[in-house]
């Protein structure tokens, strides 16, 4: 036994598994706890056995990104370690997720409550950002919520941190409700305003309590998206229609958001829509958006310990693990059909409603 | 029966007006006959008609109109259009057309001199109730007091009463002048309240709206959250019934036996289903038990950074621009691709120049147990940072 294997053998005594609470594709996690203290963790065990190429790419980049991060809004990982086969990720353990208090019916919103958690999870954000890191699949169901109720950004499995100039991106991320216009259109230069797009779409959601932008393929989401915000003008987005998969999917005319956020204030609108300016570069920043007026106006945030949370429930599956990424190497129909039964079956009951919700559409893309 | 589907292109204003007793040969066929029917739009500059609530002026009409001017009836003329002169006599359209066109002149039957604008739909058969109707909306405008701006119900009943002998002597036509000397005098002793009361009034009336709107959200929500559960329920049964069909047929165990065991497992799921879904409360109820919930713990005003990461901003300035080489294909994007994208190269150079700066002034690490923390280099940490 080498040193490095006694300090691994160390490691995996500190934290102890209780019982399984969800499963990924890639993933599958465990209710934990620290040894000495008791402290409750989640502890994510990697299967590298099932893939042929090593370890999977979301995992490396959640540890890599994770260990990095360390902020209030911005999900712990407290722990590596590897036990035979697989690597294990200590992370936060953290009880609802934003999803789930959206759809919970029994939960009232109020304005402050909605700036509370918008504040958070910009903040957790800019701090990505300003380390030069894109999240690349914000949704309500990766805003974790930790008992106390602070906002907490998890799922680092797409993140990665700005390209050098000439190297590409890929346009395939971000689940699709949440991806920007400039992604739709497979741009390969991107920056952190794709991260602000889903920010936009999330507030939306907060306010009207059902996804803002819900399109049901990809050619789908961009004419969801003109249809909501009217398509846009070679004015108001310069060059978009260079852009590599550059299709146009018809006019449609701008609405005000008010018709749609009746009861929305001012400032919250002029927020939304700052968020939602298709011009990727004229968007605003993560920074820039905390201060807005919108947060530093009246009412208050709500102090996060005062915020609606579900009623608890014996055991909340980790949406964390939901395995939205794992698609990217494995061939699309017959594993594609397994990871979605397993999503069912892991998420809250409402979910077979949407059931096209959570998944990347990365088949539709296979030519590009 | 009018056959009137629009009316002649001088009476235009957004008010929409609906006629008593009219049908439009489109509809007629769906609707009893004396329901009233949008007519036309017509514009109301004295008093307008009497609205509804939903903003329509209904327009009285009868089968006996005659213009008083010239004596045409409906008989003769199917869309003949009695309009109301705020002298409240009536005429027809084309008699209004024909007398007024050519500016002001005097009334016909009283003299008063009058303004083709100043005509507006008859709403009452009576005319004197289409008169009071008006003159007790001039009134109630500018006689908005409330109880609660007298210091006592008697003052408050004098104001009443004063009000009530206006109205009474404008619409009875008794000491004119001295009247409205009196409206004036009053309107400008109280032109502050006045305008209050106005905002008191538009204010609540908006907040009427909003709930109603909040009220009619809710129901739908309500609607459609039970429409689901039916939806889940119809499905969960059909799924059972597969279920039950599927096992008999694969397995060799008692028929009744298995049956049993699946209505059990049926049961069983429904039952853990009912209890997951919360009963519904209403939102109003909800509300004020957030409302109620502890203060004791204050809301804290918004800041939008919670710490000094950005001290280091005047370590370095960036230039505008780098001679670099991998920027080099930025400047070739000729097409825009890039700019249109949103990627922005400032932001490269500002990583490359921030990694450069960034903990210069954190000590080196000294604790090898605290591998995994001690990789927080981009944490700035208070103690360091450069003053």
């Amino acid at each position: 036994m080498d040193a490095v294997e006694r300090a691994n053998a160390e490691k995996q005594k500190r934290w102890v598994k209780d019982q399984k609470v969800g499963e990924g594709t890639y993933a599958v996690v465990y209710r934990g706890r620290e040894a000495a203290t008791g402290r409750r963790v989640a502890i994510k065990k990697i299967k590298i056995g099932q893939f042929k190429d090593g370890l999977d790419m979301s995992a490396i980049r959640e540890v890599k990104y994770l260990r990095e991060l360390h902020h209030q809004n911005v999900i712990g990982l407290l722990d590596v370690f590897s036990s035979k086969t697989n690597l294990n990720l200590v992370l936060e353990f953290l009880d609802s997720d934003l999803e789930m208090i959206i759809k919970d019916r029994s939960l009232v919103f109020l304005p402050a409550d909605i700036k509370s958690w918008m504040a958070m999870t910009i903040r957790g954000l800019e701090f990505c950002h300003r380390n030069f890191i894109l999240h690349r699949d914000l949704k309500p169901n990766n805003l974790l919520v930790a008992s106390d109720g602070q906002l907490k950004i998890a799922d680092f499995g797409l993140a990665r941190d700005f390209a050098d100039p000439g190297y590409k991106m890929t346009s395939q991320v971000i689940t699709r409700w949440y991806r920007p216009p400039e992604l739709l259109f497979g741009c390969r230069y991107y920056s952190s305003a794709v991260d602000i797009w889903s920010v936009g779409c999330i507030f939306a959601e907060l306010m009207l309590r059902t996804p803002y932008l819900p399109g049901e393929t990809d050619m789908d989401q961009l004419r969801t998206i003109f249809r909501a915000l009217g398509t846009p003008t070679e004015e108001e987005w310069p060059g978009y229609t260079k852009l590599p998969d550059y299709i146009p999917v018809g006019q449609f005319p701008k609405t005000p958001l008010r018709d749609l956020f009746t009861a929305a204030s001012g400032d919250a609108l002029n927020l939304l829509s700052r968020c939602l300016i298709y011009e990727p570069r004229r968007r605003i920043t993560a920074i820039e958006a905390l201060h807005h007026p919108y947060f530093t106006g009246l009412p208050y945030p709500t102090h996060p310990s005062k915020l609606p949370r579900p009623a608890s429930r014996a055991s909340r599956p980790l949406e964390e693990v939901d395995g939205n990424v794992d698609m990217v190497d494995s061939g699309p129909g017959v594993k594609a059909v397994a990871s979605n039964r397993l999503k069912r079956k892991l998420s809250s009951p409402m979910d077979g409603v949407r059931p096209l919700a959570r998944r990347l559409d990365f088949t539709q893309h296979k030519g590009s | 029966m009018s056959n009137r589907t629009s009316v002649g292109g001088w009476l235009v204003g957004k008010t929409k007006t609906v006629r008593k007793g009219g049908v439009t040969p489109a509809s007629a066929h769906n609707t009893r006959s004396n329901t009233p029917q949008v007519q036309s739009t017509s514009t109301t500059v004295f008093g307008g008609g009497v609205k509804d609530a939903s903003g329509r002026t209904t327009e009285f009409f009868s089968m006996d109109d005659q213009c008083p001017v010239c004596r045409s009836d409906r008989y003769l003329n199917p869309k003949l259009r009695l309009l109301v002169s705020s002298c409240y006599h009536k005429m027809c359209e084309s008699c209004i057309d024909r007398l007024f066109t050519l500016g002001p002149a005097p009334c016909p039957i009283c003299q008063k001199v009058l303004r083709k604008l100043a005509f507006t739909p008859q709403t009452f058969e009576d005319l004197t109730v289409e008169k009071e109707v008006a003159v007790r909306r001039r009134i109630a405008k500018e006689f908005n007091k409330r109880r609660e701006d007298f210091p006592d119900l008697r003052s408050y009943n004098d104001y009443l009463e004063e009000v009530e002998d206006i109205t009474f002597n404008l619409i009875n036509e008794v000491n004119i002048p001295e009247t409205e000397a009196r409206i004036e005098a009053y309107r400008r002793e109280n032109a502050a309240l006045i305008e209050l009361n106005v905002r008191r009034d538009e204010q609540y009336s908006q907040e009427l709206k909003q709930q109603e709107e909040q009220e009619r959200l809710e129901r739908e929500q309500r609607a459609q959250e039970a429409r689901r559960l039916e939806e889940l329920e119809r499905e969960e049964k059909e799924k059972g019934r597969r279920e039950i069909i599927d096992r008999l047929e694969t397995s060799t165990k008692d028929a009744a036996e298995i049956i049993a065991k699946s209505r059990a497992e049926a049961t069983k799921r429904a039952a853990s289903r009912a209890a997951a879904t919360t009963t519904f409360k209403s939102s109003a109820q909800l509300l004020r038990s957030r409302a109620a919930q502890s203060t004791t713990i204050p809301d804290v005003p918004h800041v939008p950074l919670q710490d000094d990461w950005y001290a280091y901003g005047d370590m370095y300035a960036r230039l505008d621009h780098y001679d670099d080489m991998y920027s080099e294909a930025v400047r070739q994007d000729q097409e825009g691709i890039m700019k249109a994208g949103g990627y922005k190269v400032e932001e490269a150079w500002e990583r490359a120049l921030r990694s450069a700066v960034t903990a210069l002034f954190l000590p080196p690490l000294s604790d090898p147990e605290n591998s995994l923390t001690s990789a927080t280099f981009l944490q700035p940490k208070n103690d360091v940072v450069p003053t």
